[in-house]
């Protein structure tokens, strides 16, 4: 029982410190992370074309998932791809709102002058039932702007001028799923392509996930990957050397807290193996 | 004997529903496309996919009904563990509740912010049916049409101006002072050009007199927009807001992590108390786990330079190929699923009226 309380208190302190004093180290280098940076960065849209963020994610895992959705829209404001965002996830609906406005607002504050506004920027078309069916329907669409019909506003997308033509899901650019759910990864996966088209897709997924995406991130499906908060994290270090004045300190923070609670399991695995073994050997000598 | 009968006809109606769907699906998936189109079915399957999906959506709702149903009878009768139940439908009651004012205010600020786009939408097509006059409706003379615009466009200046009075501290996006001077700058900008237009001899309208108009369509729209953005900044403060985000991110968001960040101290106890290295097949999986979570740290990198690239081919070629075996053996049984489910085999009630 003390044991335990131990473990507990162990783990606690490991997490809870570096976030009360924001200790702070650079986070390791993730390849796949800096492979979905290049990615993102090579995305060209004419007037019409958009990218499709889809967040997948409730509260449950929200940690990971929600400063992977940050970075990622915050790259795509930066270079001003208007973004369409979605979900397959009902608990997702507040994120929708909630993400866009916050990154808009930093960004916003880091250069005068500038605005990212709803409707021009992004637009929320909110939470979509019928998961692959939904997805095949809208990629058979003729217009996606006029299948996804009103955003959550109740205003009609095609009445937002960035938003209003963007016609066959051809001219959709980038499709971004942010999730730690593998069944809706792969309605994305199954279903998002179309003939000849076989759209560019990045994926934001949890620590837990990482070993199935990695499948289709080795097989080509996917662009780029977000490996949990490490994933994260090293896609904020990589931005923030291309744009100077973006903020990740917390993000950083997060993810010391996080690698000090690794540290932390990875003793416990080796004192959990060291410690009966002596126990066995000072039996057997007594 | 009239229940066996209604049960069997039901039964009957749910497998036949259950192979359409089912061979509707697998012959849009497999066909051509030419034969696809050839058979009508692409220009319906828009349709048909959005009755799915309604369908879908209608779970939601049986779900709330039984929930209801549930936990309702629970907390009547006090039966054991009435009180969580009462917790959870108090809960359900109240973000239905702050939910539905939060849509009903968001649809009231749609038709207040459609209302004036409609402004600069009805000058777009005034000067379109003046340079193209159409043929297949009678439109009202120019001078009536912009007379009503003038009329209309005083009307939704007069309300958006306000609006600006209100007091708004903070914006959706922080800046809502500053959309506040630009919003005023434009019911400005607006009013003038209505003057102008309002001087106007509309029974024959120049080129200028057009183009005239054609700004004020753009000028329009600004103003729809910086109002929009007004409207919703003013909306970040209302009660019905403030409620929501309450519920969501005081409560329920806190609740969510707080139960899967408790999954963090079981793992930290399981793996001193489970994770034993006893057979070479242990060993491995032990060092293997070690190494994924020292490459993802950037300990893992001083303790030994090339971690992260080891980490990386772990991930890439044996997990890659473990994980493709078991994707292939789970695919080939969901198969087996979905041809049980579709020949209506598998659930209990499909074939409980079998004898």
């Amino acid at each position: 029982m003390g044991g335990r309380r131990l473990i507990y208190l162990l783990m606690i302190l490991a997490v809870g410190l570096p976030i009360v004093f924001g200790i702070s180290q650079k986070p390791s280098r993730l390849v796949s992370a800096e492979r979905m940076y290049d990615v993102v960065e090579q995305v060209k849209v004419q007037p019409g074309e958009v990218a499709m963020i889809w967040l997948d994610f409730g509260p449950n895992t929200s940690a990971e998932n929600e400063p992977q959705a940050q970075v990622l829209i915050e790259h795509l404001f930066r270079r001003r791809i208007p973004v369409v965002l979605l979900s397959q996830y009902q608990q997702a609906e507040r994120f929708l709102a909630k993400i866009p406005n916050e990154v808009a607002k930093r960004l916003e504050a880091e250069m005068p002058g500038e605005q990212w506004r709803y409707g021009e920027a992004w637009v929320n078309a909110g939470f979509r039932p019928g998961g692959a069916i939904f997805i095949q329907s809208m990629v058979n669409a003729a217009d996606v702007s006029k299948f996804l019909g009103r955003d959550v506003n109740g205003m009609p997308i095609s009445h937002y001028p960035a938003f209003s033509a963007i016609g066959g899901v051809e001219r959709i650019k980038l499709v971004g799923e942010i999730t730690g759910l593998v069944g809706v990864f792969d309605n994305i996966i199954q279903f998002f392509q179309k003939n000849e088209y076989r759209p560019t897709i990045v994926h934001g997924c949890t620590s837990i996930t990482i070993p199935e995406a990695y499948i289709f991130l080795d097989s080509g499906q996917l662009k780029g990957l977000l490996e949990g908060i490490a994933g994260a994290a090293w896609y904020s270090v990589v931005l923030k050397e291309h744009f100077p004045n973006s903020e990740n300190k917390e993000l950083l923070v997060t993810n010391t807290a996080l690698s000090a609670a690794h540290i932390v399991l990875i003793l416990l695995i080796v004192l959990g193996n060291i410690v009966p073994l002596f126990e066995r050997r000072r039996s057997s000598h007594g | 004997m009239v229940t066996t009968h209604t049960t069997d006809t039901r039964t009957k109606l749910i497998r036949i529903f259950t192979f359409l769907g089912g061979i509707y699906f697998f012959l849009y998936f497999v066909l051509p496309e030419s034969a696809v189109n050839a058979i009508g079915m692409k220009s319906h399957h828009e349709q048909i996919s959005n009755g799915f999906i309604v369908i879908g959506a209608m779970a939601l709702g049986l779900g709330l009904y039984n929930i209801v149903r549930a936990h309702g009878a629970r907390v009547v009768f006090q039966r054991a563990g009435w009180f969580n139940s009462l917790a959870l439908l108090v809960g359900l009651s109240a973000m239905i509740a702050a939910t539905s004012a939060q849509w009903i205010e968001n649809v009231r600020n749609t038709k207040d912010i459609r209302s004036v786009q409609v402004l600069g939408e009805f000058a777009t097509r005034i000067v379109e049916d003046a340079k193209t006059p159409p043929i297949d409706r009678t439109v009202p003379p120019v001078a009536e049409r912009v007379f009503a615009l003038i009329r209309y466009g005083e009307e939704r200046t007069a309300l958006i101006e306000a609006h600006t009075n209100l007091s708004v501290d903070e914006g959706t996006n922080g800046a809502a002072s500053l959309v506040v001077g630009e919003v005023r700058e434009r019911i400005a900008s607006t009013r003038g050009i209505l003057v102008e237009l309002s001087g106007v001899a509309w029974e024959r309208p120049s080129d200028e007199d057009l183009s005239r108009l054609t700004q004020f369509s753009q000028d329009a729209a600004k103003l729809a927009s910086s109002y929009s953005i007004l409207k919703r900044s003013h909306d970040a403060h209302s009660m019905s807001q403030k409620v929501y985000d309450f519920l969501f991110d005081g409560l329920f968001n806190q609740l969510g992590s707080a139960m899967f960040a408790l999954l963090g101290v079981y793992i930290a106890a399981a793996a001193y108390r489970a994770f034993r290295v006893r057979t070479i097949e242990s060993g491995l999986m032990m060092t293997a786990a070690v190494i994924v979570m020292l490459g993802q740290i950037s300990f893992g990198k001083e303790l030994y330079e090339h971690m992260p690239s080891i980490r990386q081919w772990l991930l890439e070629v044996p997990n890659s190929a473990a994980f493709r075996a078991i994707r292939l053996g789970a695919g080939v049984a969901g198969l087996m699923l979905a041809i049980r489910m579709w020949l209506s085999i598998e659930s209990k009630s499909f074939s409980s009226g079998r004898k």
